[in-house]
């Protein structure tokens, strides 16, 4: 580390990063395009110019932050009027052909053109000349679509697939004025990770397909999370649209686990989590609301108390369950399974779905079990999707719980059971087999807190980001008034 | 014009001066033989090529010998060396190394070999442009012979020293004349110029230390080594020493490539060397070393030719590709051709760079076709200071601005003219539909 002085403050400095990864990490604000942390930087937008004081006597240059290296002893101003003037002429130059078409652009709110432009920018354009005409929606595959006349050529999708999937797909084609982004041969673009572009690119040049005309991004609220895909556990941010429904995944900065990217599985698997709550007075349809209990018409809605106490009395009245928790199930709701299972003396295994194929050498693990390492250290054992059925017919009563349990386990599968076996179920939605006498509804992972440890020893955290249907309770919650129900009632199986 | 001693173009005139019999019949190679069995030792070459003060050709005159000087010491980088000879010659008006590639291409060889003895390098390329197809077949022949005769590859005229050299064609492209996107282009990449640092001696082809030379500075260490650096400094000015090849093209009645030593006035250069201004007419303006140098008007021909007085003149040297323009010339639009060049080859990496050449071509054009706003004038000016200089990674934005600045400030009354007499209501309908073409398809 070395010292380094920037607007007057002294300031420690990697040597090994360029000057503004220096400034950043002290928290001061230096403009960029083309340069991100995650790439390699290439110099080329010039909008990140500060002044760098010259030897005694001499003016001050100003450089490029992104290209410059830190050296002991430099001296910075980002605040100066060169430097300010120099990044406006930039600007200028970067607004001359763009469409400023911000009313109807996805990226208004949160694009850098717009904000460097509020803050550095000129009110008024001096140019008369006609601006670039070019493809306005031209599409890049399945996820992307690029609008060529927005583009500011930073290249950080180019460089995206060059450094971080180490499979260049983008080029820039053509020269100078005339160049544009396009793939190979107008190929459209591959992979599982195309939907960074999105994020990355600092105008709405690159735009993702299922976000297209969705929202505008100032009326989404943003909190923290963790992806649920697979047991990479990638750091997400959560936007929600008026509190009503899920309208993005986006991948947040964390160094250990994910940098500053997602997969397209992760990034566009938020429908589960947007389902619709079933008719009023209807067990099925969609998300259950609050609880139900098999009646002499099959399961019927009741209260949460009420199915509770039923789960308690068939866990007294059949002692050495199975608890089998989803593979979905936070640290904190493994643990109150975990108190409930020495209670009842059940045994706690957690189901383990098959890899799903989508395993690749950046960050899908193919498991799709988020919590895998945090179940496995908390006791519980792995049982296979496959092994389900027979477990559950070899036992009297089992507790199925935890969000998406039953899907996992197959509807069909849990339909064929003999009624022997007695199903309590804690899940999002119930299902029709005939072995189920209790479902009480739990949130999704979006509508609670939580934490889940990653494949690498990560813990990641839940947030809530919308809140659960009236009637819901957090499932570590009902668990511990189950187990408080059965302990009340004296018995010990 | 006071006279003077050639050596450059010396050789040039014998009908096979191309061949390795050619040259030797005139003295070729005997500087490197010199250097290679007396033996010189390698800091002793570049020790004389500082003496000497050869300033490089290709248009920014950067101490030749401090600039091999700059290469890493060999004992302590392992890394390979290499020389990238720049015979890329795109400049506007520049086209003195054709001749020495064409006629003399075996001098050009010579101090390569001794350039890369002086700095340990093991392999030398030499970029050619595309378009010189005869320079390319003629080096390719001369190194093809030299190869023969013992002269390139390994135990170079029976010593220890190995040198391989070997050519490259461009493909057109202004950019690749500048020196990182001329090493991009040999790598076998678009030629998108590399921002420095690092500098080409510490990471420069392959990543590996190289120097990038222009033909004729090359061209001229035999000379040095042969004929000593005293000579050497005998020639020219105190700070621009040696003769150095002019191009002289435009309005003038010999226009051609002439040797002159530094120091000569460019009112010499034009009138007793290239025959005056063509038609009778008078000079009204010249650039002095190329399009990217400032237009100088016919009130500055008076300049003494050298780096400094050039420099001190508000122009530049450049590679001395002199463009004479006369007494009818349009101002507004030759600065349109120029930055139409310049918009067209812009590399389009910095913002400044691309948007703004094709800015300043706008308006250039606007002005010349009668469609001119007097705030234009101002708008060019404030546009080029934001342009240049150094804001960019290559010097091609600064390319651009610096003749736009030279313009406006030498020649404002052209502009203001032409803008007072632009008119948008009596345009023909038919010019409005050839402009409206023309736009298209540029």
């Amino acid at each position: 580390m070395t010292k380094i002085t920037v607007n007057g403050r002294e300031i420690e400095a990697d040597p090994k990063q360029p000057l503004i990864r220096a400034c950043h990490d002290a928290g001061i604000d230096v403009p960029m395009y083309c340069y991100h942390p995650g790439l390699t930087p290439v110099g080329s937008c010039r909008i990140c110019q500060v002044e760098v004081a010259g030897p005694p006597g001499q003016p001050g240059r100003v450089v490029a932050a992104c290209r410059t290296p830190v050296a002991p002893g430099m001296v910075v101003d980002t605040d100066s009027p060169k430097a300010h003037e120099t990044r406006r002429e930039c600007l200028e130059f970067l607004l001359k052909n763009h469409p400023l078409d911000c009313p109807i652009c996805d990226k208004a709110g949160e694009c850098d053109l717009q904000d460097y432009s509020y803050n550095e920018g000129q009110g008024k354009g001096r140019s008369s000349e006609p601006r670039r005409k070019l493809e306005k929606r031209k599409s890049l595959g399945d996820v992307i679509v690029l609008d060529e006349e927005r583009c500011i050529l930073c290249s950080r999708c180019v460089r995206f697939f060059e450094d971080v999937t180490k499979k260049p797909q983008l080029t820039v084609e053509g020269l100078g004025s005339r160049s544009v982004i396009n793939t190979y041969m107008d190929k459209p673009l591959e992979g599982n990770y195309q939907g960074n572009l999105a994020d990355i690119c600092p105008v709405g040049a690159l735009t993702s397909k299922r976000f297209r005309f969705q929202a505008r991004v100032w009326n989404l609220a943003k909190s923290l999370s963790t992806c649920a895909e697979c047991s990479r556990g990638c750091s997400i941010t959560v936007e929600t649209l008026r509190g009503q429904e899920v309208k993005r995944f986006r991948p947040r900065c964390e160094p250990a686990v994910n940098q500053w990217w997602m997969c397209d599985t992760g990034r566009h698997a938020f429908q589960p989590v947007s389902r619709g709550l079933a008719p009023e007075g209807e067990v099925f349809g969609g998300r259950l609301r609050g609880a139900c209990v098999r009646g002499f018409q099959g399961l019927e809605l009741a209260e949460v108390e009420d199915a509770l106490a039923v789960a308690a009395d068939l866990l007294a009245a059949r002692p050495g369950a199975l608890l089998v928790l989803s593979p979905f199930a936070t640290q904190e709701e493994a643990q109150a399974a975990l108190a409930l299972a020495r209670r009842v003396n059940a045994t706690a295994k957690f189901l383990s779905p098959a890899p799903n194929g989508l395993k690749d050498d950046f960050l899908h693990t193919g498991d799709p079990c988020p919590n895998r390492r945090g179940l496995t250290q908390l006791g519980f054992e792995p049982l296979e999707v496959a092994k389900l059925p027979d477990a559950l017919k070899s036992a009297k009563a089992a507790l199925l719980a935890g969000e998406r349990v039953l899907e996992i386990a197959g509807a069909d599968a849990l339909a064929k059971l003999p009624t022997s076996v007695r199903l309590i179920a804690f899940d999002v939605a119930a299902c029709d087999a005939p072995a189920l006498d209790v479902c009480v509804a739990v949130p999704t992972h979006v509508e609670k807190h939580g934490h889940w440890i990653n494949v690498d020893g990560h813990v990641g955290r839940l947030d809530v980001a919308l809140s659960a249907p009236s009637g819901v309770e957090p499932l570590e919650r009902s668990l511990a008034r189950l187990e408080q129900l059965v302990a009340s009632s004296g018995v010990r199986a | 014009m006071r006279a003077f001693e050639t050596y450059l173009l010396s050789r040039i005139a014998a009908p096979n001066s191309h061949t390795l019999a050619g040259y030797r019949a005139q003295g070729g190679y005997r500087a490197l033989e010199q250097v290679l069995k007396k033996p010189w030792k390698p800091e002793e070459v570049v020790g004389a090529i500082k003496e000497s003060g050869l300033r490089g050709r290709g248009g920014a005159g950067f101490p030749c010998g401090m600039k091999w000087s700059f290469m890493p010491d060999p004992a302590k980088d392992p890394r390979p060396r290499y020389l990238a000879v720049n015979a890329d010659e795109s400049e506007p008006g520049t086209c003195k190394d054709r001749v020495l590639m064409e006629r003399d291409p075996h001098g050009l060889l010579e101090g390569c070999l001794i350039a890369c003895y002086a700095m340990r390098a093991q392999a030398a390329y030499i970029y050619v442009r595309g378009e010189y197809r005869l320079s390319y077949d003629r080096l390719q022949a001369a190194i093809d012979e030299a190869r023969a005769a013992g002269l390139v590859g390994k135990h170079v005229l029976g010593t220890d020293f190995h040198c391989e050299l070997w050519m490259h064609k461009g493909a057109g492209a202004y950019i690749c004349g500048e020196e990182t996107g001329l090493m991009e282009s040999l790598e076998g990449y678009r030629g998108h110029p590399r921002p420095k640092p690092p500098f080409p001696a510490a990471s420069g082809l392959w990543k590996s230390p190289t120097t990038v030379n222009n033909v004729e500075t090359i061209f001229n260490a035999p000379f040095i080594v042969e004929r000593g650096a005293k000579w050497f400094t005998s020639l020219g000015t105190p700070k621009s020493t040696g003769n150095f090849l002019c191009g002289v093209s435009g309005h003038v009645n010999k226009p051609g490539v002439y040797e002159l030593p530094f120091g000569v006035t460019a009112r010499e250069i034009i009138e007793e060397k290239a025959g005056g201004v063509w038609k009778g007419r008078k000079l009204k303006a010249f650039f002095p070393g190329g399009s990217s140098t400032g237009l100088l008007p016919a009130s500055a021909a008076d300049v003494v030719m050298d780096h400094d007085s050039v420099k001190a003149a508000g122009s530049m040297f450049g590679t001395a590709a002199m463009i004479v323009l006369d007494e009818t010339a349009s101002i507004p639009q030759i600065m349109e051709v120029t930055l139409r060049f310049y918009e067209h080859e812009s590399c389009g990496q910095c913002s400044q760079c691309r948007e703004g050449t094709q800015w300043l071509h706008q308006i250039f054009r606007r002005i010349a076709r009668g469609q001119g706003k007097p705030e234009d004038l101002d708008l060019l000016v404030s546009l080029s200071n934001g342009m240049a200089p150094g804001k960019t990674i290559c010097a091609l934005s600064d390319a651009a601005a610096i003749p736009t600045l030279a313009a406006v400030k030498h020649f404002r009354a052209d502009f203001e003219a032409a803008i007072a007499q632009a008119s948008f209501s009596h345009r023909p309908a038919a010019a409005l539909a050839t402009a409206a073409a023309e736009e298209t398809h540029s």
